[in-house]
């Protein structure tokens, strides 16, 4: 099978600091990809070269078979590449169908289209759509964002880039701020969408996540690959030791208290 | 045995906490306006046998409050928008200035008064568009902020105004502008019937007297405005983009929304409703001044607030607007018509402007 996305050797340099050293990924449709490494690993650094926030100066990124390059986000999104940052970039005045419609708002015409007004019923008709297309609930489609927790934000600013035809999904610590409950309704949205055929790469640093939703987990460390592991031929130690490299483990003689944490959690 | 979730049916669709406190914060200015009413009622009856509420009291306040609305309108937008205007007022006085200026002008020169009177109007309106649109280039695009920017601009139009106009009220306008500012759409003359535009021939002074005046045309003008700014606001996708920008920039931008587009156009907003309260000025005082709208804009921006915008943006509306000016409109004409020294309408507007504010913030705390 021809993965949808590859990035082959994806460089950037910020002067003397290469930030992301030759990093290749291949996502397949179906799968939930763990971007998992320390503060400071190129995470962050390769995904915005992804999302065409970055423009790579070495490597070459292919998506649905054809190479591409981003000169800004704008183009890969409108590729499909839809990135959900920990700010989620919703609009918290407004209500959950403005949000998802947020600058594309479906529009009544009159007098051949002189007068345009928003059809604000059939946006939150398509919201709701859209919304139960991935068994989200939010009890009222009029509430302000605002009065939302945080896993519903969460789902609101999934659910718009579903609507509008993501086909691959970034997330960026999705879980961060939420309570055990939200986080759980999280990871599962997020199987949701990869079961209806949209992949997903979520960076996170909770490793209970990562091995709850992912099914291949990429470390990085220092700018580099430094392993992908099948989440289920793989543990938490065998992950944190990659991240934090296991020479260190080893030098130290004791295993790094973030192991530790991951151990009783586990 | 399978066991069945809680039947979603019970619950029923109530009010949460968030939600109430939301209709408190929504409705109090209409439960103040209301107050203020039948207080300034019983006061004018106790005090000077007087019915507050009258056909030519109700007039008054709208008339009053008709300078009040329409910049508080142009507040609304950019306040909307995360921004703010301070120099409408200055703008009103520049608008009414080169309309007064145009029109004396074409008067001199012997045009009709048709013409003299439109051609000084558009002109008072159009000149608007310069410092709007300067306003706007430099708020979205140059990122001055907007205090800074619309205070520049506003000590800017102020000298320009007195420039052009010499600091002197500009007078010798053309007839038929005074009546057109102070006259009404309708005239009802008991017995004798409904009169459009102009008031009947009358004979007696008693006669005269007997003729109601309905809805002045200032009043008449702004609440054309009014209408058109609420479909705007509420009704279009431009009123939706300010509503974004205000709640989140950020966010807005990320959306492709055309932000530094939507805010160069509020901006010429903006300043095209001073310019329609310049002209109007202009009309009922057939004169120019540089100085008309001294006073507005911060009269303006105390009704929006008392509407419940947010001076972060992202909230208030049209009606609010509407309901804060009328506050403003009430107490003035009110105190006015109790014979109270007209420096407590002073006292009296600063302290529901605290108070709104103050209803805000309890109303945002409590639903936290």
């Amino acid at each position: 099978m021809t993965p949808l996305f590859q990035a082959v050797n994806l460089t950037k340099r910020f002067g003397g600091l290469t930030a992301a050293d030759s990093v290749s990924l291949d996502v397949n449709v179906g799968e939930v990809i763990g971007l998992v490494g320390d503060n400071g690993a190129g995470k962050s650094t390769f995904i915005k070269m992804v999302a065409g926030v970055y423009q790579p100066d070495e490597g070459e990124l292919f998506f649905e078979s054809r190479l591409v390059s981003f000169s800004g986000p704008r183009e890969a999104r409108d590729l499909g590449i839809e990135t959900i940052y920990q700010d989620l970039a919703l609009a918290e005045n407004l209500d959950v169908g403005a949000n998802i419609f947020l600058g594309r708002e479906i529009k009544n015409r009159y007098m051949g289209g002189a007068i345009k007004t928003l059809n604000r019923t059939k946006m939150r008709e398509e919201s709701a759509k859209v919304l139960s297309r991935l068994d989200i609930r939010i009890p009222s489609l009029a509430q302000q964002i605002r009065n939302l927790s945080g896993g519903q934000r969460q789902s609101v600013a999934i659910a718009r880039t579903i609507y509008w035809n993501a086909k691959m999904v970034i997330m960026d610590e999705p879980t961060a701020a939420l309570g055990v409950t939200e986080q759980h309704k999280v990871l599962t949205l997020v199987r949701t969408l990869c079961d209806q055929g949209v992949p997903v790469i979520i960076i996170s640093h909770n490793m209970q996540d990562v091995f709850a939703v992912a099914d291949r987990i990429v470390v990085m460390r220092r700018g580099k690959k430094v392993g992908e592991r099948f989440a289920k031929q793989s543990t938490p130690d065998e992950i944190v030791s990659l991240m934090v490299g296991a020479e260190a483990v080893h030098e130290m003689g004791v295993i790094p208290r973030a192991l530790n944490g991951v151990q009783e959690a586990v | 045995m399978t066991v069945q979730p809680a039947e979603p049916a019970a619950v029923k669709p109530k009010r949460n906490r968030i939600e109430n406190l939301e209709m408190v914060r929504k409705v109090w200015p209409w439960a103040f306006l209301v107050t203020l009413i039948v207080l300034f009622s019983i006061a004018s009856q106790a005090a000077n046998n007087v019915t507050f509420l009258s056909s030519r009291s109700i007039q008054g306040i709208l008339l009053y409050a008709t300078q009040v609305l329409l910049i508080g309108l142009a507040q609304t937008f950019v306040i909307i928008a995360a921004g703010i205007d301070l120099s409408s007022g200055w703008v009103l006085g520049f608008a009414s200035v080169v309309a007064a200026l145009v029109m004396q002008t074409l008067h001199a020169a012997g045009m009709s008064p048709v013409v003299t009177i439109g051609a000084g109007m558009l002109g008072g309106v159009l000149v608007t568009i310069v410092p709007g649109l300067i306003n706007g280039l430099l708020i979205a695009r140059v990122k001055v902020p907007p205090f800074i920017a619309t205070l520049g601009m506003g000590i800017l139009v102020e000298g320009v105004a007195l420039l052009i106009s010499g600091g002197y009220p500009i007078a010798k306008q053309p007839p038929y502008l005074g009546p057109l500012g102070n006259g009404s759409l309708l005239y009802f003359w008991p017995d004798h019937g409904l009169y459009f535009f102009n008031a009947p021939l009358t004979v007696t002074p008693a006669e005269a007297q007997a003729v109601i005046p309905l809805m002045p045309n200032p009043v008449f003008i702004t609440i054309i405005v009014m209408l058109v700014c609420w479909f705007i606001l509420a009704k279009t996708q431009f009123g939706q983009h300010l509503y974004a920008i205000g709640g989140n920039f950020e966010a807005a931008v990320r959306a492709g929304i055309p932000v530094k587009r939507t805010l160069v156009k509020v901006y010429i907003m903006s300043a095209v409703l001073a310019g329609i309260a310049g002209v109007i000025w202009t009309a009922r005082f057939t004169s120019g001044a540089y100085n008309a709208g001294e006073t507005t804009t911060l009269n303006a921006i105390a009704a929006v607030v008392i509407g419940g915008a947010s001076m972060f943006g992202g909230e208030g509306t049209v009606v609010g607007t509407i309901i804060g000016a009328l506050i403003i409109g009430t107490i003035q004409y009110g105190l006015v018509l109790l014979g109270v020294s007209p420096f407590w309408q002073y006292v009296a507007i600063g302290f529901v402007v605290i108070l709104a504010v103050v209803m805000d913030q309890f109303g945002r705390n409590l639903g936290k």
